[in-house]
Parts: structure tokens; C-alpha cells; sequence
């Protein structure tokens, strides 16, 4: 179907939404708690954009295309809005180093009063999704209102968590703190043995995370390899094969 | 299957069992003519009994008790004067005078509820049934009619039901206005089986308790308005969505859903006919957010009560992402009333947008509080003046609070407003479930802003930016404006946030949480100002801002104050000048509530 | 997921109650309503039992019950007091009675007493708003509270009824 996106006609799979056909055509909307692995979750709003008919603001990320939609990405609502959320999300987060450059790029005031000065967690919950979808949702977005916080059950160390980093990994802000120290890795309260690759022998996984995958994929991998290795032997595996 | 005759006995003693009697000892006037009546001669006839009810509106003053039929009213009784009633009005004495309605303003005494400007006033369609029956009564509610609407809708094709309500012109009751035929005919066009009712009772805005009232006092027309919409949209399963806090609520719901499929009019082949629906109840969490269709639908699934983006309407993708029809409590209640009287009689009510009538709950400073049911377009000043007889000991109206968290405060001079959905909202407030919170010159209307956000901090899902963050900004100023540290660069501050989130916020709890500052901020300008260049809070409110003292020339030495000042801060003896001590004195404005003689005065820092 | 170490006849006690409903994500806030009528707070080992019986992972269990007001994860009081600060309360001088409340039983609001007797918290609105302000002790509304009927309504509630915490 065809839309128009600041005033550029653009060809839109069905079913997909503002955003996504915006980025298929190189179009470039803010976000902030997008990824494409888990779609929409609509919680930053930077992704607001103007649609008519009849004219009205909707997240892009959300929001369903339709036939003959018009949409824009920025008009001086739209840029007052974005100020408004980043000094708001910057007043939330000031330790976080992408809210100090969206802070710089959009002008935004600088609060005199923060809320916690060390704080980078945007609550873009990025980490939760990842976590969800890819390990054993050790982790969730507890309380509610202007207290909401990503935790583990009672900020106590979750017996659910196999220390996979994916979370960590997954923050734009950095906010998720992970250190290794003598072959262990220490993540949300809990330390986790690493295991080293028999190849290279590189710390690359917890053991936890190796018995999770190998039940999830119920496959028995003797002596997991690391990413690299696991590649490398696989394309020496095809070049061995007769063509 | 044709429904059973019933009627009601003539001789009914009505006790008020609402909230508002029961927290005054209504149950124990109930159970004391209970057992009073039961030594009653066998020879005695017609037989008297008594019924507990739901609320009869007027809470103000209870409990009541109402005695058919010579329909006399007493107010304010107590176990204690049971005997006298059975022994002298039941034997045809004379009304107790001490028990009469004393209204305070005329100082006229009234006998029955038609003398009463507070019953006179009003006209009864929702609240047509509450106070008159026994809740937890099948019968009661057929006696007046019930399940007949039902009956008729069965023979009628959904289409036609549907039609009839869009020529009815009801609005959703919930707060938002959308026009319910309108929702009903999206559902019922939507594709997907099965399709579910829901009946949202999370009534949540403090000062509202209309729905509460109706779940409580007459179950059964709720009941009957969700099976007629489930028959119009083709739905099989229905939930009835009640707020934790209302525990009556839930014990009559129950029954009254058991009674219901007992009798044939839930389960399957409803009436014998082909229409299979049944109805469960689900109680809520405690989350003023469930409130919004779709944070309640995510609760009976079992999830966190967060909305999502409303870009596919419930009718199409609710519940489980199924085609889901849901309104509110008072909604449903009003959809009886309709197949019974036809669609043209409830449409001759109200005003051009919005039909039928309004159940308002009139609270905080004003006489007669309690439940008031009013046709659309009634002017506020006849709701508060006439019919909950305007502030009292003749202190000063300043505002009226509608709409709760949604909606804005409406100054005295715009009472004249005659309020439905469309004049509400271009007022700058909201109909909202209709809570009317009357305040007067003891209410600072920037703690009233400040109030709505600290609630609306701890009421928020949290889960999009500009609520969240955006609340706890602006209660941050509010709080400062409070203490007296704010400027007037916040008055330009809270405009900014509050266009944020209305534009941007996810649901309609960020959107409209603007509104209490946006109102106050519109209307009350002077009263921040105030607070911001004088450090003096006008309604003596914001302790950091208020000293009171007293006026030597006023004070007659009654010593009221001195007594009713709970840190012993007051000196004085009888017919003596009192003087507070300032250093002890933690300005809760007793003093000023107590005396009699506006001796106490209230000053800035 | 292990359960966390409790009494073996309180878990056999928590699962009774969880039993009663179906293995289904949608009755966890029914199953917390029962644990909570019952033990007057969501103990966590029965958290952890109720996310297995309806296989729903724990954090998201968790995640509920820190969510909806109804439920406590810390013990209450064996009497508990719940202020109403809904707008009519309020503007008709609540913080009035949850200052009077806090100074006669030496919490604050959201704590419980040392000795399990008392516990307090202000909750929005109890729809008792024509008899403003208004003071649930227990399951008893009380009407137009006064710092002076404070005290006398505290006296009521001397012994303790229930022994579950």
C-alpha cells in the first residue's frame, strides 16, 4: 500500500507500522525503546509522529499504516515534544551518557533539581523484553507510577538468572552493571563461574546459560565452543565439503 | 419460559444499607426491626418487613429508615429508637418528631421523601430500583419489572437492539462520552468468535460512588443490561470488573449472578431461547489505572494493569484479542430502562448531545451530600444550591472539583454551567464518572493540583515517559509552590509539561492528568500568585504559609478553640482574649473551623 | 526454581489455598486475593508456588503483586488501619487523622507495629465520601473522623484475633 512520509511517497507492507515502513524506506524517526527484535512497546513516545487524515499525533511504533496515509516526522510540535521528553528522561537519568548527548542535540533545559544523579536507567525495559524472549525472565518491571523500576524478584539474587548479559547488552544507557573478576562473572546481585572455550580458551559463557540453551535447543553440546570458534569450525566444516 | 409474577408487600420498613448507613450503624437498626418484627402477633396483618436496601442517596444524614406505606422518612436513627418505632408509628402514632428530616436551612421538619428538595429534584432512571429493593433479591427485582427488557430483547433481532440504543443517544457513563450504540454496532460488525461483555465497575475517582451505589443497591439491572448487549453483539462470555475496595459490591454481585443463572436468565439457552451467555466476576487489585479499558483488560488476563495504544478499538482486538464490548456500571444499568420505555422517551431527556440522565455524587463542602440523579444539562448551581443545599454555616463556595483525576475545578461564577459531556470538557474539565466535590475558602487550590499529583504519581501504570516523569515533575513544583518556593517561571513550566502530556502520554490518564493544573492555574491564577510573591496561602491550608492568630477585638472568650486544639497551643480562660502560641502551634486550622465569632485569623508567613 | 525455605506445613497450607484454582496465568490475582485475605500478606514462598502452579516465570508474579495496592509483601498488623485520602477526605482534613493515627501507634504510614499489632496506609477513596473523612479499621468504615475520635477508635481495637502472620 502507499503512504507518504514528509511529503516522499512510500510503498508499505500491510500490517506494519509507521515506524517500520519509515525505517524500510531510510527514513529516520527518535527512538528510544525500539528494537526491531521485540517491536513496538510504545513506553518513550520519541517516535511521535503527525498522521492525517484526520490529523492527529500517534507512536509511529505502534500505530498500524494504512492506505493513503500522510505522515510527518517533525514539525515544531512534534521537535517541542521530543525537547520536553528528553529533559524530562534527562532529569531521570543524568548519569546515562545518551541522555547527555540527546540533552545536547535537542536543546533541552537542564533541570536544577534531578532525581538521583547516578541514575542511567531510562526504564525503556529493553532489558526485560530481552530477557523474556531470549532467557528465563529473571528480571521485570516492579511497582508502578513514578516508582516503577526494572528489578529482580525482592532486589535479591534471582534464582531464575543463568548471568547471560543479554539485559546488560541490550541497554542503550548502560544502566545494568556486569564485571568478570577471576573467571567469574558478577551480574544483578550474583556471581557466575564463566566457562572457557576448549579452542581458545576464552571465559566466553556461565554454565547456567550453557544448560539453558541446551535445553531450550534440547541438544547436548559436550564442550560448547565460543561464538568464534563455533564459526570457524563451521565454515571449515562446508569448505570440507565435496561441491 | 415466561418470567414469574412477583410483587412487593405494601408494608415494607426500607433500611438504608449503603456505604454511607452502615458506616453509622444502619445494620444494627436492620437487625434490631428484624427481630423486633419477628414477635409481631401472627394475627397482624399485612405482615411488616423489613428490608435492608442500597443507598437511598441522602448519606448526609443517615441512617435511614422508610416506612410504606405511609412513606414516612426518619433520619439519623440508631438501634437504640427501634422499640419506639415498632411500638408507636407502626401502631399509626404519630411520626417521631426527634427522627424527622430537619432541614437546616428552612428549619421546615419533613415527613416524606416528595417534601424533600433533595428527592423532590431529582428524576430517577439509573437509581430507579436502588433504596426501594432488597439487593439480594431475585424477586424484588422482578417485582419492579426486572428481566422484562431482557425478555423483549430476546424476540428482537441484535440489529434492532442495537439501533434502538444509537436512537436513545446514550453516551458512555465512564467519563469519555463515546456514543455506546456506536461501540456496540463496531463490535458486533467486528469478525472473531468468541466475543466478550465486560461491565467496568473499577470506579475509581475519589469522590465518585454512583456505580458503587448501583452495584450495591440493584445488581440486577446491571445483569440485564450486560445479557441484552451480549444478545446484540453475539457475545458468550461476560466479566464484571469490580473494584477491590467495594466488598458489598462483590457480595451482591454474586448473588445476584447465581439468582440470575438459577432462574434461566444466564447459562445456556437463555429463556429457552437459542441465546447462550454467561457472566463471571473478577476482582480487581487495587490500580486506579485499571479504570482504562485496556489496563482492565490485561488485569482479568492476568497481567499488570498497563494500557496499550488504543490504534485497534477493544471492539475489534480486546480481551485475549478477541472482539470485546465494554462499558461502565452505570452504562449498563441505563440499557434496561431503555428497551423498556423506548428509545424516543430517553432521548426526550437531556440536552441536544447528551441524553438521558446523570447520577452525580455531591461531596465534600456541601450540606446535603450524597447521590443525586439529574437529567443532562441540569445547571451545577441547581445540583449544588437546590438539590445538596450549597455550602454550609454559610461559608463561601469557591469551586466545584468534576470529574476526578480527569477533570478540572470550575470557579463559582461558571456554576450557571449546565453540564453534559461536550460543556464539561469545554470547560477545561471532564464528566468523568460524575464526583461533583464542592470546596469553599478553607480549600487552596494549589494543594488541590498537588493533590491530584501525588495521586496521580502512585495511580500512574508508569509505563510511558510523559506520564511517569511528567506527574512527578510537576508535583515537584507543585510541592515547591506549596512551601512557598516557587516562581512564577513555574506557572510557564507546568504549561509545558502539561501540552506534553496530553499529546504524548499513552492512555487517557496521562492525557487528561493535566487538567486539575491546567484548571486551577486558568481559573485560580491569583491564588498561586499569592503563594509565589506573598508566601501566603488565601484558604490557610499550606502550613509553611499560614500563622493564625486572634483578632483581640472578636474574641468573646468562649473558649471553643482552646478546647478543640489538639497540641494545647491556645491560652486563654473563660471570657477572656484568647492568644495562640506560635511556637507550638501546628496550623491545622481547628481554631478557625470551631469559633464562631471569625475571631481567628489567618495571615501569611 | 527452588522455593524459598519455610515450614513444610505452611507450604502444604499455601498450596491448598493455590490449588483451588486452575493452572492459569488469569487467577493469579484471584490466588493472591485468597493468600492475602489468609495470611493478611503475600508471603514469598507462596508467590514462588503460585508462579509454578500457573507457570507464569516468578519475576512477572512478582511484578503483580508490587503492582496492585490490594496486596502487601510485608507482614500487616493484626489490626489494620486504612486511612482514606481520596479528594473529599482530604480537602475534609485526612492528614489530620494519619497524623493522629502515626503519633498514637508509633509507625508511619506503610509500616506495621514491632509487635504485629498495628499496621496503617492511606489508600484512595473507600467511596465513602458523603461521610467524609472517613477511617477503615479492619473491614469497619468509620464516619467523620476527628483527631479526637481517633483515640477512642484505637481503644477499640485492643486484643488480636487471628494469628496467620
Amino acid at each position: 500500500m502507499k503512504i507518504v512520509i514528509d511529503g516522499r511517497e512510500i510503498e508499505a507492507q500491510p500490517e506494519s507500522t509507521i515506524l517500520e515502513a519509515a525505517q524500510a524506506a531510510g527514513i529516520f524517526i527518535p527512538t528510544l525503546c525500539y528494537h526491531p527484535a521485540f517491536g513496538g512497546q510504545g513506553h518513550c513516545r520519541m517516535c511521535m509522529v503527525e498522521v492525517e487524515p484526520p490529523l492527529r499525533l500517534v507512536a509511529s511504533c505502534a500505530h498500524p499504516v494504512f492506505d493513503g496515509m500522510i505522515v510527518r516526522t517533525t514539525s515544531p510540535t512534534l521537535e517541542k515534544i521530543r525537547q520536553t521528553l528528553v529533559m524530562l528522561l534527562y532529569r531521570r537519568a543524568p548519569a546515562s551518557e545518551l541522555m547527555g548527548r540527546l540533552k545536547a542535540d535537542y536543546l533541552a533545559r537542564a533541570e536544577l533539581w534531578v532525581k538521583d544523579p547516578m541514575e542511567s536507567c531510562i526504564l525503556c525495559r529493553l532489558c526485560v523484553n530481552a530477557c523474556q524472549s531470549l532467557g528465563p525472565s529473571a528480571i521485570s518491571a516492579s511497582l508502578r507510577g513514578t516508582q516503577k523500576r526494572v528489578t529482580t524478584p525482592y532486589d535479591e539474587p534471582s534464582p531464575d538468572c543463568i548471568g547471560c548479559a543479554t539485559c546488560a547488552h541490550i541497554c542503550p544507557t548502560g544502566a545494568i552493571p556486569v564485571r568478570v573478576e577471576n573467571g567469574q562473572r558478577f551480574i544483578w546481585n550474583k556471581s557466575f563461574e564463566l566457562v572457557h572455550c576448549p579452542l581458545c580458551g576464552e571465559a566466553f559463557a556461565t554454565r547456567e546459560q550453557l544448560q539453558y540453551t541446551a535445553a531450550k535447543s534440547q541438544e547436548l553440546a559436550e564442550s560448547p565452543l565460543c561464538e568464534r570458534c563455533r564459526r570457524l569450525e563451521a565454515a571449515q566444516h562446508w569448505g570440507e565439503l565435496p561441491l | 419460559m415466561t418470567i414469574p409474577e412477583a410483587s412487593l408487600s405494601t408494608h415494607r420498613i426500607l433500611v438504608c444499607c449503603g456505604t454511607g448507613c452502615l458506616a453509622n450503624g444502619a445494620w444494627e437498626v436492620y437487625q434490631a426491626l428484624r427481630s423486633s418484627l419477628q414477635g409481631q402477633p401472627a394475627s397482624v396483618h399485612p405482615v411488616r418487613e423489613a428490608v435492608a436496601t442500597g443507598c437511598h442517596g441522602l448519606c448526609a444524614r443517615g441512617p435511614f429508615v422508610r416506612i410504606l406505606p405511609d412513606d414516612i422518612v426518619y433520619c439519623q436513627v440508631q438501634a437504640g429508637d427501634v422499640a419506639e418505632i415498632v411500638a408507636s408509628t407502626l401502631e399509626g402514632g404519630p411520626p417521631i418528631k426527634r427522627l424527622l428530616f430537619r432541614d437546616a436551612q428552612t428549619k421546615q421538619v419533613l415527613t416524606r421523601p416528595e417534601d424533600f428538595p433533595f428527592y423532590r429534584q431529582q428524576h430517577k432512571i439509573v437509581l430507579r430500583n436502588v433504596g426501594e429493593i432488597d439487593p439480594t433479591s431475585l424477586q424484588d427485582y422482578l417485582a419492579r419489572g426486572g428481566y422484562r427488557s431482557l425478555e423483549k430483547a430476546l424476540l428482537m433481532e441484535p440489529d434492532d437492539i442495537i439501533n434502538e440504543v444509537i436512537s436513545a443517544g446514550l453516551r458512555g457513563r465512564g467519563g469519555g462520552g463515546f456514543p455506546t450504540g456506536v461501540k456496540w454496532r463496531a463490535c458486533a460488525q467486528a469478525s472473531g468468535a468468541p466475543r466478550y461483555i465486560i461491565c467496568n465497575g473499577d470506579e475509581g475517582d475519589p469522590g465518585a460512588f454512583m456505580d458503587e451505589s448501583v452495584m450495591e443497591g440493584d445488581p440486577h439491572s446491571v445483569l440485564e443490561g450486560m445479557i441484552i448487549g451480549a444478545r446484540a453483539v453475539n457475545a458468550s462470555q461476560g466479566f464484571i470488573y469490580v473494584r477491590d475496595e467495594y466488598a458489598r459490591s462483590i457480595i451482591c454481585l454474586q448473588k445476584a449472578i447465581e439468582d440470575a443463572r438459577h432462574a434461566g436468565f444466564l447459562g445456556d439457552r437463555i429463556l429457552n431461547s437459542d441465546f447462550s451467555f454467561d457472566v463471571e466476576l473478577v476482582r480487581g487489585g487495587g490500580a486506579f489505572v485499571c479504570g482504562e479499558e485496556t489496563a482492565l483488560m490485561a488485569s482479568i488476563e492476568g497481567s499488570i494493569g498497563e494500557p496499550r495504544d488504543k490504534y485497534r478499538y477493544p471492539t475489534e482486538s480486546g480481551l485475549w484479542g478477541q472482539p470485546t464490548l465494554i462499558n461502565n456500571v452505570e452504562t449498563w444499568a441505563n440499557i434496561p430502562y431503555i428497551l423498556d420505555k423506548g428509545a424516543a422517551h430517553f432521548a426526550s431527556l437531556g440536552t441536544a448531545g447528551s441524553k438521558g440522565t446523570k447520577v452525580f455524587s455531591v461531596v465534600g463542602k456541601a450540606v446535603h451530600t450524597g447521590l443525586v440523579e439529574v437529567p443532562m444539562g441540569s445547571s451545577l448551581r441547581h445540583i449544588i444550591d437546590d438539590i445538596a443545599g450549597g455550602a454550609p454555616w454559610g461559608r463561601q463556595l469557591k469551586a466545584v472539583q468534576i470529574g476526578g483525576p480527569s477533570g478540572g475545578c470550575i470557579p463559582e461564577a461558571m456554576l450557571d454551567l449546565e453540564v453534559d459531556f461536550d460543556s464539561l470538557t469545554g470547560a477545561g474539565a471532564m464528566m468523568g464518572s460524575g464526583g461533583i466535590i464542592v470546596m469553599d475558602d478553607r480549600t487552596c487550590m494549589v494543594e488541590v493540583a498537588r493533590y491530584y499529583m501525588e495521586f496521580l504519581a502512585g495511580e500512574s501504570c508508569g509505563k510511558c515517559l510523559p506520564c511517569r516523569e511528567g506527574i512527578d515533575y510537576m508535583l515537584g513544583i507543585l510541592t515547591r509552590l506549596c512551601h512557598g518556593r516557587g516562581t512564577e517561571a513555574d506557572l510557564e513550566r507546568l504549561q509545558d509539561i502539561c501540552t506534553t502530556l496530553q499529546a504524548a502520554s499513552l492512555c487517557n490518564l496521562g492525557k487528561t492528568a493535566p487538567n486539575p493544573v491546567l484548571s486551577t492555574v486558568k481559573y485560580f491564577r491569583e491564588e498561586y500568585l499569592a503563594h509565589i510573591q506573598e508566601h501566603r496561602c488565601p484558604a490557610g491550608i499550606c502550613r509553611d504559609l499560614t500563622t493564625f492568630s486572634i483578632d483581640p477585638d472578636l474574641c468573646n472568650g468562649c473558649t471553643l478553640c482552646l478546647k478543640f486544639c489538639p497540641v494545647d497551643a491556645i491560652e486563654g480562660a473563660a471570657k477572656q482574649v484568647h492568644v495562640i502560641d506560635q511556637t507550638r502551634c501546628i496550623r491545622c486550622g481547628e481554631c478557625f473551623e470551631q469559633c464562631r465569632q471569625d475571631a481567628v485569623v489567618i495571615g501569611g508567613r | 526454581m527452588p522455593i524459598t525455605s519455610f515450614p513444610e506445613e505452611s507450604q502444604a497450607a499455601f498450596l491448598a489455598i493455590i490449588s483451588e484454582y486452575p493452572g492459569e496465568k488469569r487467577y493469579i490475582i484471584p490466588i493472591m486475593h485468597h493468600l492475602n485475605k489468609y495470611y493478611h500478606y503475600l508471603p514469598r514462598p507462596a508467590l514462588e508456588l503460585t508462579a509454578q502452579h500457573t507457570g507464569v516465570p516468578f519475576s512477572q508474579v512478582y511484578s503483580m503483586a508490587t503492582f496492585y495496592k490490594a496486596f502487601s509483601l510485608v507482614p500487616r498488623g493484626c489490626h489494620h488501619f486504612k486511612v482514606c485520602d481520596g479528594t473529599t477526605c482530604h480537602i475534609k482534613g485526612s492528614r489530620l487523622i494519619t497524623d493522629e493515627l502515626q503519633k498514637h501507634l508509633g509507625i508511619k504510614i506503610g509500616e506495621t507495629s514491632s509487635d504485629r499489632q498495628f499496621s496503617m496506609e492511606t489508600v484512595n477513596c473507600i467511596g465513602a465520601c458523603a461521610i467524609a473523612p472517613a477511617l477503615l479499621a479492619d473491614d469497619k468504615v468509620y464516619p467523620r473522623v476527628t483527631p479526637a475520635s481517633v483515640r477512642k477508635i484505637i481503644q477499640e481495637y485492643g486484643g488480636c484475633s487471628h494469628d496467620h502472620s
